[in-house]
Parts: structure tokens; sequence; C-alpha cells
């Protein structure tokens, strides 16, 4: 696959992103995804302007476990708040700690992969043991133990960056757990490329070995990346409801996951109000699987081994 | 290895919480504590001695000896001992969604891998995908409005009705509609992902050539299908399979905690609610001891199925 | 079958065959108008370029085309008789017991998980209804034959070298005592000492049989060796048929002259190849008349216009507007 992606003159290069598009929108999968990610990330983008502030116990506008109604379109939860407000306002912080962990772990992961693939040797011996701990330990196991020892460190007062504490240290622990993959596979790509005259070429002219990997290697892993990046949110969706699920989420800034929790704590089950577990839930599908066919299509389009012609 | 990192992580992240555990000991009692009585507890759990080596030793050396310390919630009691009175529940409840699991979630997976492209295939991968990205414990939910709160069919909360005499028949019958909800849960989503597996594993084998060999010979496709690709096939899945032994237990949890299941999971809930670090730690032993066992497993299965990796 | 039909009738006749691929609604024609016929124990070389559709025609014959592959017109008759190569069903009972296949690289053609005596005994139960203890008797025999000791028929595939393997493939191939082998580039993965053993029990076997065999190779000295007979592939076509030594001595077709010209010929001396020039033909955009005109040195204006019929030239067969029978007197000028 990397013939395809090592290619120098521009016109080359927009052909390939051309025929890189037409084939990955060709995907039925993907297309759907596309369009229910494009959605969910306009209500991500302007929660307040589409259903107003976040509602809380004070503000709440209803009474107690509502069904759907034309007022409350997905009903009212267990304090009376409108479950599309909650649910809209959910949509911007579970994407936001998804795609931040995510980030954090892809940069985790390719620097480890490229390194230890670059260097080989010790370097990559040791590397590759760390990266098979976390490769058998799930991510969720791990941040299970991990978050609330922190937060205790930490304390739940005040905020990070704009986030509460508790979901800055879920963003940071779910990125720091889940990028034992990406690097296995950056890794085994850099390996192969190391090997390749572009490679000798820079090193001939004197580029340093950071030089090498940042502007040499790095661009052709992209793909992978980008292919693997897609399946990392989809885990980081399901670990952060998990997580914040078990309470270790914010109910100040409640994600899906808490929305969930919340609903599971008031009896919500039990009480037969499906519009309150249902709305978050199906959120979380919908978003998780649209990463899922994304992720799949990405991998269809740059793995060369699907062709239709034997 | 992985247990031993398993084990120091265990040890690290337990002591940098900030004050002292002898504070967190007796934190929970609002009565006045007096220094003396800070000191004998200190003492009492080796709090006093160099951090290093004397309490890392300690700590290894009694883990290795099955002592997980003490709870701080359930004062005093062992945390193996309320362990291993956790377990049970668990195995019970993720064993039989493995068997369920195994069995529907694999047949259907090689069955649309087999026929790719058919109704089948796209209804099955469709439906597998939206279970696979679906949390298990959401699911659990969704089933206790429908089958426990709609219909009443089912009981959706507890392992027990109240007042159950232990041992009777009826007791079992009690148990096991009570496990009923759980394992669909659990099983529904392990399901999804084998489906996800076993049907990309068979649509490899198809394009392989040796089944084009077979079907050169002049075998029909039931023979194909029994003597060449399924265990090809079931390659990478038993080695799924052989790993999701380990991985159950911690996906089990939040289901657990949907259906107040009596078991791991609803004591990771617990210990989380109240802190309680030392049954945390043990928990989370217990979760990389299954898995690392779950690993070699894997690679026992994968040896005895392909020669290729036979010594 | 009775002797007389045996006698007149060919034991494989290829009539008129027209294999198209589909791809995403386009169709692009692989093989086209395929004709030729097999007798009994004869030897046939199918030579051509990757893309010629040598492999095509003999997939067709054995009925293994992949789904995406459509037989348009033409049909194929074993005996007198038609195959039913599109129903996959009714071609069974011919599988094997009939037509048998050697692939071209045996470690993906059988299966790694099974025994190389499982897999070669397997046909012998399920087509010819042995037990399972004659059909381990008769796959020792056959490795035997194949000149692999018995003994290690309980190796796994992976445990063989590539000779071996292909040896296995062989043997597996006989298991049914079929009447015609088709060899898809049985020699094509192995260093040049192996695949002259291999070329060489092939040879010894088909006399031994009495076996017919179709060889797909993409190298004319590997057909040099091993048949008796051999067919140039060109885009799809046929473009010259005839005997070996005809066809080594006095090849008619510029294409099979080039073909000759570019083996490397270490005994004569000649130390320089001549590749071909210009690239193999697209089959989606096929040239014109004849599809090798824009590569041949002796090409003319009525190459471009017009597709060359197949016909009868001296022993065998060429499609080529130089040797066509009203310019007979044409042949001595550019022979």
């Amino acid at each position: 696959m990397s013939e395809s992606t090592v290619r120098y003159s521009p016109r080359g290069r927009t052909r390939a992103i051309k025929s890189f598009l037409c084939q990955f929108l060709g995907h039925g999968g993907a297309q759907a995804g596309l369009v229910c990610l494009v959605f969910f990330l306009v209500l991500a983008a302007a929660p307040n302007t589409l259903v107003g502030p976040l509602q809380t116990a004070i503000n709440a506008t209803g009474d107690f476990l509502v069904p759907p109604s034309g007022e409350h379109l997905l009903g009212t939860d267990e304090v009376g708040r409108d479950v599309l407000n909650l649910v809209v306002h959910g949509a911007r912080i579970s994407l936001t700690i998804a795609l931040l962990a995510t980030v954090i772990s892809l940069v985790v992961g390719t620097s480890v992969g490229i390194t230890a693939g670059y260097y080989g040797g010790r370097v990559d011996v040791w590397l590759m043991r760390l990266t098979d701990f976390f490769f058998v330990m799930p991510s969720f196991v791990l941040a299970l133990v991990i978050t609330p020892v922190v937060l205790e460190v930490m304390g739940r007062g005040g905020d990070i960056l704009g986030f509460r504490p508790s979901l800055f240290v879920i963003i940071v622990v779910i990125g720091m757990t889940s990028w034992a993959f990406v690097a296995r596979i950056v890794r085994s790509q850099t390996l192969s490329l190391k090997e390749r005259t572009f490679v000798d070429r820079a090193r001939v002219v004197g580029s340093s070995n950071i030089v090498i990997m940042v502007k040499h290697i790095l661009p052709n892993l992209l793909p992978q990346i980008a292919a693997n990046g897609a399946l990392v949110v989809a885990g980081a969706i399901y670990v952060e409801t998990s997580l914040s699920f078990l309470g270790l989420g914010d109910p100040l800034q409640p994600s899906w996951g808490t929305l969930l929790a919340l609903a599971q704590r008031a009896g919500a089950a039990s009480a037969g109000a499906w519009w309150d577990l249902g709305a978050p839930g199906v959120c979380v599908l919908t978003v998780s699987l649209s990463f899922v066919l994304i992720g799949n299509a990405l991998d269809d389009t740059f793995n060369p081994r699907r062709r239709v012609i034997p | 290895m992985t247990l031993l990192m398993v084990a120091i992580l265990n040890f690290i992240l337990f002591r940098v919480i900030p004050g002292d555990p002898s504070s967190l000991l007796l934190g929970g009692a609002r009565i006045s504590v007096t220094p003396e009585q800070i000191e004998a507890q200190r003492q009492s759990w080796g709090l006093d001695r160099p951090m290093f080596p004397d309490q890392v030793v300690d700590y290894l050396s009694a883990t290795m000896q099955g002592d997980l310390g003490y709870s701080f919630k359930f004062r005093g009691r062992r945390v193996a001992d309320l362990i291993l009175e956790r377990l049970p529940a668990t195995v019970a409840l993720v064993g039989l969604a493995q068997v369920i699991a195994i069995l529907c979630g694999v047949m259907l997976g090689l069955y649309a891998g087999w026929r790719r492209g058919g109704a089948i295939d796209h209804i099955t991968t469709g439906t597998s995908l939206a279970l696979y990205s679906t949390p298990a414990f959401w699911l659990g939910m969704l089933l206790v409005v429908i089958f426990s709160t709609a219909l009443g069919w089912l009981p959706g909360y507890g392992a027990h009705s109240p007042g159950a005499v232990s041992g009777s028949l009826d007791w079992l019958l009690d148990y096991l509609r009570h496990l009923a909800l759980p394992v669909a849960a659990v099983a529904l989503g392990l399901i999804g992902q084998y489906v996800v597996v076993a049907r990309a594993a068979m649509s490899d084998v198809v394009t392989e050539d040796y089944m084009v060999t077979a079907r050169a010979k002049g075998l029909t496709n039931g023979q194909m299908l029994m003597r060449h690709a399924f265990r090809n096939a079931m390659l990478p899945v038993v080695t799924l399979i052989a790993l999701n032994l380990g991985y159950v237990v911690a996906g089990a949890i939040t289901v657990e905690a949907v259906f107040a299941w009596p078991g791991i999971g609803g004591l990771t809930v617990e210990a989380l609610n109240a802190r309680d670090y030392p049954v945390l730690q043990g928990i989370f032993l217990l979760l990389g001891a299954s898995i690392v066992v779950a690993n070699l497993v894997a690679d026992l299965a994968y040896g005895l199925l392909d020669p290729r990796v036979r010594q | 079958m009775t002797n007389s039909s045996q006698d007149n009738v060919p034991l494989l006749e290829v009539d008129r065959l027209s294999v198209d691929y589909g791809l995403k609604g386009v169709s692009s024609r692989a093989i086209d108008r395929v004709s030729f016929a097999l007798r009994a124990g004869e030897a046939v070389g199918l030579v051509g370029e990757s893309g010629s559709g040598k492999t095509t025609t003999a997939m067709a014959i054995a009925s293994l085309l992949s789904p995406n592959a459509r037989v348009n017109e033409g049909e194929v008759r074993y005996r007198g008789k038609r195959l039913p190569i599109d129903d996959d069903a009714a071609m069974r009972p011919h599988r094997w017991s009939e037509t048998s296949v050697v692939f071209q690289g045996a470690m993906n053609a059988l299966n790694p998980v099974h025994r190389i005596l499982k897999q070669i005994a397997e046909p012998c139960m399920l087509k010819l209804g042995m037990s399972r203890g004659e059909a381990t008797a008769r796959a020792r025999e056959l490795l035997e034959l194949v000149g692999i000791p018995a003994d290690r028929g309980s190796a796994y595939p992976h445990e063989l070298s590539g000779g071996m393997r292909q040896r296995v493939m062989i043997a597996m191939a006989l298991a049914c005592r079929p009447s015609i082998v088709i060899g898809d580039e049985p020699t094509t993965a192995l260093d040049v000492i192996t695949q002259a053993q291999i070329l060489k029990l092939l040879g010894e076997l088909r006399s031994r049989l009495n076996l017919a065999l179709i060889l797909i190779t993409h190298d004319l000295s590997v057909v040099a060796e091993a048949c008796d007979r051999v067919m140039i592939m060109y885009a799809g076509r046929i473009v010259e048929d005839g005997t070996v030594a005809d066809i080594f001595a006095q090849p008619k077709h510029p294409y099979t002259r080039l073909l000759i010209d570019s083996i490397p010929n270490p005994a004569s001396g000649k130390r320089i190849i001549r590749p071909i020039p210009g690239d193999p033909p697209n089959l989606m955009n096929r040239p014109s008349g004849c599809a090798f005109h824009p590569r041949c040195p002796s090409a003319m204006a009525v190459c471009v216009t017009e597709v060359p019929s197949f016909d009868e030239c001296g022993q065998g067969r060429v499609a080529c507007h130089l040797h066509r029978s009203s310019q007979e007197d044409k042949v001595a000028v550019h022979a």
C-alpha cells in the first residue's frame, strides 16, 4: 500500500486523493457514518443556540420523568430536566472527551511506534514490552483503577482547561491507555519504510533522525493512522461511557454515560422511562457505529488485499 | 511479566493517594482520632516502615500468597475472601453468556462469511456491527425496560427473589430467571464481536487458494465448508474466544451494575463508591491475572489448531 | 464410452469459447473465441504473457472461473459431450475424476492445517467411495509414485520444500485417475533444477498413465521440454498453434518469433536477450484489427483494420495477415 502513498508529483497526489475519495465515498457504510457524524458534530458545536443553556436541577423546566410530548420532545428526567437539552449538551462533552483522548492516544502511539521501529535494538525491545502490557490490558480496566486514584490526588474542585477535573482525568487516562494498538501498527510500517531508498537518500543528504522520522516516514503512515484513529475514537467512546456509568463522570458536565448513570440510579429502567435511558444510549450507539463504519471503510480503501479482480 | 507489572502498578497507584492510608482507614468514622491511634494503625498496617524495599517486597510476597490485604469498607474483611465470595456469580453470568455467544455468534458469523454478500450476511453483519458498537450495559437497561418493566416476564434486579429458600429446585429456577436478562445483555455484546470476527475470518478463507483446490476436487459446498474452511476460519475465532475469557469479566462489570448482580462487577461499583482501594486493587489484580491466563490459553489453543505454530 | 466414439472424437474440444470479466458494470473480454482440441495422451502447452487469457482458458475448462467471470459464448466438450461449465453442481461428478489441476504455488493450494496424506486421500474417499483405509493406502502409493517416501505423508505442507509440495500436488491430481491434468504454471515458483525434475516427473507419469496434459506457462522453454504441441495466446486469442518442433524451427506469427528470440540461450553463446517492445494490450481497450499490430515489426495497413482469421497453415494454424492462405506467396518474403 505504501507504494501508492510515496508519490511526489503534485498532480499524482491530487489524482491519488481524488481516487481515494471516490473509493471511500463509494462505501455505503462510510456515507451513513459521515452523515451521522456531521449531524452530531453540529449538535456538539452549538448546543446553546439549539436547545438553550444546559439545564440543571435548579432551572429544570418540567415535571419528573414526563414521557415525550410537544413541549419536551424527548421527555424529562428524574429531576425534571429536558432530556433533549441534556443529550445535545452531552454530545459536546462525549465527543470532546473521545476526540481529545484519541488525539493523545494517536500522538503517544505514533511516537512510541515510530521510535521503536526506527531505532530498533534495545529501544525497540523495551518500548514494545511496554506496548505489550498496554496491548493486553484493556483500556477500560486500567482506567477503572487509575481514574479514581488520580481523582483523589487532584481533588474534584475547580477546572482544568475548561474541563471539570474528572473529565480531564478521564481524557488523559483513556488517551494514555489506548495507544498500544496504534503503536504496534506504526512500528511494523516504520520497519518496512526505513529500508526504503528515500530514507537512505535523506540520510545521505544529512537529515537528522528526527527530521527523517517526521518529514519522511510520518507522512507515509498517515493513512494507517487515520483508519485506526477512527476505531480508537469508537473505543474511547465506549470506555468513557462505561467509566461515567460507573460514577466516574462529572454530574455538572454530564456526558451520555453520566446521563445513563443518573437514569440508572433514579431507577428509570424499572419505572419504564425508556426515553430517559433510550436517548443517550441511541446517541452512543450511533456515534460509535459511525466511527466503526468510517474506520472500516478507510481500512478497506487503503488495504490493497481486497481487489475484485483475482 | 504482565502480572508483575499489574502488581507494581497497583502498588504505585495506591501509594500516591495523598494523606495516609491510615487516615482513610479511620476517616469513615466521624470521631476524633488521637495521634496515638493513628500511630497504632500505621504500625499494624506496616506503614511505618520505609517504602522501598520493605513495603514493596512485603506487598509482592503477600500478593503471591494470595493475601490481598483488608477492605476499608467491609471493615476487617480480607479482600481475597470478598472476591472469592463474589466470583461464582460472575463466573456463572460470564460463562453462560460465553457459551451462548459462541454457539450463536460464531455460527452466524461463519455462515455470513461463507455466503458473503447474501441477504443473511447483510442482516447479520448490520445487526452485529450495531451490537458491537453498543455498550452492553445499555442493552441491559433496554432489556429491563422491555422484559421486566413493560412485559413483566423476568426479574431485572438482583439474583434471588426475597424469601427464596436456598437449595430447593424453586430456588434454582428463581436464580436462573434472575440470570436470564444479565446473561442476554453480556451475550448480545459478545455475539456482535464474534460475528464480526468469524465473518472476516471466513471471508478471508473463502478466497484462499486451497478452497479453489477443494472446489476443483469436486467437493460439495458442505464438504468444502466442513473439511477445509471451518478449521482454518476458526483459528482467529478461537484466539478471540480465549482472550475474551479474560476480558468479559471486565466487560461484565457495567452489566452487573445495571442488574445489581452480586458478582465482581457489583463489588467493583461498591468499592468505587466507597473509595475502597484495597478491594479495587484486588479486583485489578484478578482482572490482570485472568487476562494473562486467557492469553496463555489462547496461545495453547492456537498451537493445537494450527500445525504451523506447533513446535 | 464405446471404443468407436473414443477413436474419432477428441478427448476435449474447446469450441469458440469466450469469457468476460465484469468489474463494476464494465466488462472486459478475457478470452475471445478460443478453439482447440486435445487428444488422449497429448501434451499441449498454452503460452502467453500475463493477461493473455491462458489461465482463464484453463480455469474455464476446469469450471473454476471466479464469480465475476462469465462464459459468454462457446462450449467445452468432453468425449463429445458438452460440459456444464457454468453449473457448479452439475460439474461436480466430472471434477478430479476426469480433469484435475496442478496449481501454481502449492504452498497456498494445499490446506495448511491438514496432513498431506489426508489431503491426497480425500478425493479417493469422496469421489471413488473408498474406505478410509483403502484411500490411505492409495495415497501412500501415489506419494511413492511421485517420488516421496510414503512415511512423509504425516507431514504438514509447511514442513515440505517447494518441490516436494508440488510433487504432493501432482500426487493429489492423480488420485482419481483422471484423463486430463491441467498444470497451471506448476513450476513457476521453483528453482531451475527442481523445475526440471518436476517437468521430467510429469512427462514420465504422462506416458505411463496415458494422461492428456494442458500446461500453462509464460515460459517457452518449459513447453519445449514437456509438450508435443504448443498454442501461443495473445490478448485473449490463440494466435498460433503447432507442434513444438515446427514452432521452434519455423515460427509463423511475428509474436511467436519475438517470444522465441527473447529466450536466453546460453548454448548458442547468444548473450543478448531481445525483449519484445511495447506493453501488453489493455483488455478494456483492445487495439483494433490484430491486437498485436501496435507492437508488431511487420504490421501492415490491413492489420489495423481487420481481425486476422485463424487458418490452417502448414501443419498448424496461425492468425496473421502475413499467412493468409490467399497470400501464400508472402510467407517466403517474411519468413
